[in-house]
């Protein structure tokens, strides 16, 4: 059951109207939900804006997190249009990230070197963990739902092994949280603050777009030509439609899922860029975790489209800014964000499976 | 080592197991009905903290046990009405369905208890034997009455059938929609059950810790059989249980130790190819009249 062709246009914009159905019935539910905990939805809306759009400084902290955000999605699309669910970006970037900065704590090199080669051994870490799980799938047959999970698990704990013991950067009795040592400085991340501010868009120093956002734009760009410009990529969307029909018409399919589960643990491995090379400057075990998850929510919310991607992870940050102002205006939890984010998704895919069948009826008639 | 300690270690063994078994055997009835159901871990969830409401609320711990059961029956119905009746992905339906539990279950215990990440202390508990919680011994009757169920009754037959070959099925006039639901809803009861023997003595965010996916890796390398399953998950539980006995003792770093059951459970995996076959319609969807 794949979209359909894109014969008729109006057929082809409601296709594409799961997404806004999706999202229109989840804050539909979100409103259900503050008025059921007795407070004035205006209010609940006016809190929201004021935390997530008021002003250059909430836009910006908007987009800012939305730049990890973005590359989780990025990497679920990627595995997902090969037909590979990789729910284990989550220990990928964990692992990834460690490898990036050991990268840059350790290989002195000019800034114009050293950037590229933390981004790259950032990548080699995700693909290394995502690694075992793809060559099971593909030569023993076992389901990369399980293991990228047990994975997971697997990975963190390997990473607070390291940070607490051979990698630890800290003198011995000092409490600070277990870390690595300090990135070299040509390895760090700067600003791109100062150029948008130079563009006329008045973002705060404090306010962090840096240079992941340019990581972010240019894997999104490479990943779309990829998908929808190349031969491999061809193959990758084929394979995710029908591995019985790729299979025929002569595709590697394992090879093929291999490659594209690989490249998705690649970008996964960016996802913690920004925090460790931008905020913090080191990296621990205490990285902001669960990104991996909100990965497949914001691609599912895209239809696995790399640059639906960009919308979905905005909407994405947009929402946990929003969950911050409802919690400090209101008496509604931030928790209430994530039942909203799950309710999304499974109102997008079930409004979209009505939608595709009620296209395909529409065409049926169509043609008799 | 005396036999005291012995009984302690097998008794902490089947208490520690009786989370992952409950769970895999409600994986076993889902998967047998072609519906594959990685949202147990998010039902887990939810079900213990409407446990502990329900026994604190109404006094029972047993109250507690059916309102527990009755959620995971809800939330399971859930992911029934998504992969069977809208025919989304199931995987895709589990996930968004794990992420909804994560907020469903944090605003719920900030409803009931005034906060987010842990429950008040739930007094009432199940009665203890050999000093654990004695649900875990319901596992024994648990197994031998799924494995009755499903092979041994009409209604089993027709389960396995709609996930093996639901065409044929429904060419004899099994309806696969029903058997489905009933697949994915004794799944959902059975992880308020598993819940319940996750419990202690209060909700805590984040407690059941994988479980659900370990549940998943049983049923696998259980051959989808209730008694497969049941006996994965006490390879799981035992093994953690000697980790949490053994931890202080072993000279290796802790996080080695916790690493464990999870590289078990994959090397378990890719060890049992060629032998285990899932159902051949686990995970896909059936449409009357498809081409």
């Amino acid at each position: 059951m794949r979209q359909p062709k894109r014969r008729f246009s109006s057929h082809f914009l409601l296709a594409q109207a799961a997404p806004f159905m999706g999202f229109l019935a989840s804050m539909v539910v979100l409103v259900a939900i503050v008025i059921f905990m007795r407070e004035n939805p205006i209010k609940a809306f006016e809190a929201i804006f004021k935390f997530s759009m008021s002003s250059a400084a909430k836009l910006g902290a908007v987009l800012s997190i939305s730049i990890p955000y973005y590359l989780s999605g990025l990497s679920i699309a990627i595995a997902f249009r090969a037909g590979v669910f990789n729910i284990g970006n989550e220990g990928q970037y964990f692992v990834g990230g460690l490898v990036g900065a050991l990268a840059g704590v350790y290989l002195p090199m000019p800034t114009a070197l050293h950037l590229p080669v933390v981004v790259i051994a950032a990548m080699l870490g995700g693909a290394l963990w995502a690694l075992v799980p793809a060559v099971l799938k593909a030569a023993r047959g076992i389901s990369e739902v399980i293991t990228t999970i047990m994975f997971n698990n697997i990975g963190l704990a390997l990473v607070n092994y390291l940070v607490n013991g051979p990698l630890s950067g800290m003198a011995k009795g000092v409490s600070l949280e277990p870390q690595t040592k300090k990135i070299l400085p040509t390895a760090l991340f700067g600003k791109l603050n100062g150029f948008f501010r130079s563009l006329g868009w008045k973002v705060p120093d404090y306010v962090y777009l840096d240079y992941s956002l340019i990581v972010a734009i240019i894997m999104g760009v490479v990943i779309w030509f990829l998908l929808f410009r190349t031969r491999q990529g061809f193959e990758i969307r084929a394979v995710g439609t029908s591995v019985d029909v790729s299979r025929y018409a002569g595709i590697k399919v394992q090879r093929v899922q291999v490659g594209a589960f690989l490249l998705s643990g690649a970008i996964a491995g960016l996802i913690g860029l920004q925090e460790i090379f931008a905020i913090r400057g080191f990296y621990t075990y205490n990285i902001a975790s669960g990104l991996g998850f909100d990965g497949i929510a914001i691609s599912l919310i895209a239809q696995n489209h790399p640059v639906g991607v960009v919308f979905s992870s905005l909407l994405f940050a947009f929402l946990k800014q929003a969950g911050y102002g409802l919690q400090l205006s209101t008496k509604v939890p931030n928790s209430v964000t994530y039942a909203i984010q799950g309710l999304m998704i499974l109102f997008i895919v079930a409004i979209n499976a009505i939608i595709v069948r009620a296209v395909r009826s529409l065409r049926k008639k169509e043609l008799s | 080592m005396d036999i005291s300690f012995l009984v302690y270690f097998l008794a902490k063994g089947l208490e520690i197991s009786s989370p992952i078994a409950f769970a895999a055997l409600g994986g076993v009835f889902s998967e047998r009905a072609g519906v594959v159901n990685i949202a147990l871990e998010g039902i887990m969830g939810v079900t213990t903290l409407t446990l502990v409401w329900g026994a604190i609320t109404f006094q029972s711990v047993w109250i507690g046990l059916v309102v527990a059961v009755f959620t995971g029956i809800l939330m399971s119905l859930i992911h029934a009405v998504v992969t069977i009746t809208f025919k989304v992905d199931h995987v895709v339906s589990g996930v968004a369905i794990n992420v909804f539990s994560i907020g469903l279950s944090r605003f719920l215990c900030q409803s009931f208890f005034g906060a987010e990440t842990q429950s008040k202390i739930n007094p009432y508990l199940f009665p203890k034997l050999l000093g654990i919680n004695s649900l875990a011994f319901w596992l024994i009757p648990a197994v031998a009455i799924a494995a009755f169920v499903l092979y041994k009754t009409v209604f089993g037959l027709r389960l396995r059938s709609v996930g093996e070959n639901p065409e044929a099925a429904d060419t004899l006039g099994v309806n696969v929609t029903a058997m489905r639901y009933a697949g994915v809803l004794i799944s959902g009861a059975l992880c308020g059950i598993a819940g319940a023997t996750l419990f202690a003595d209060k909700w805590i965010t984040n407690m059941v810790a994988g479980r659900g996916f370990i549940a998943l890796a049983a049923v696998i390398f259980g051959r989808w059989d209730p008694t497969g399953a049941v006996l994965a998950s006490l390879l799981f539980g035992y093994a953690d249980t000697f980790r949490i006995i053994f931890e202080s003792r072993i000279p290796i770093p802790g996080q080695f130790v916790q690493m464990f059951p999870y590289v078990l459970a994959v090397v378990v995996l890719a060890g049992i190819v060629g032998r285990s076959r899932a159902p051949a319609w686990d995970g896909r969807n059936y449409e009357k009249g498809e081409d």
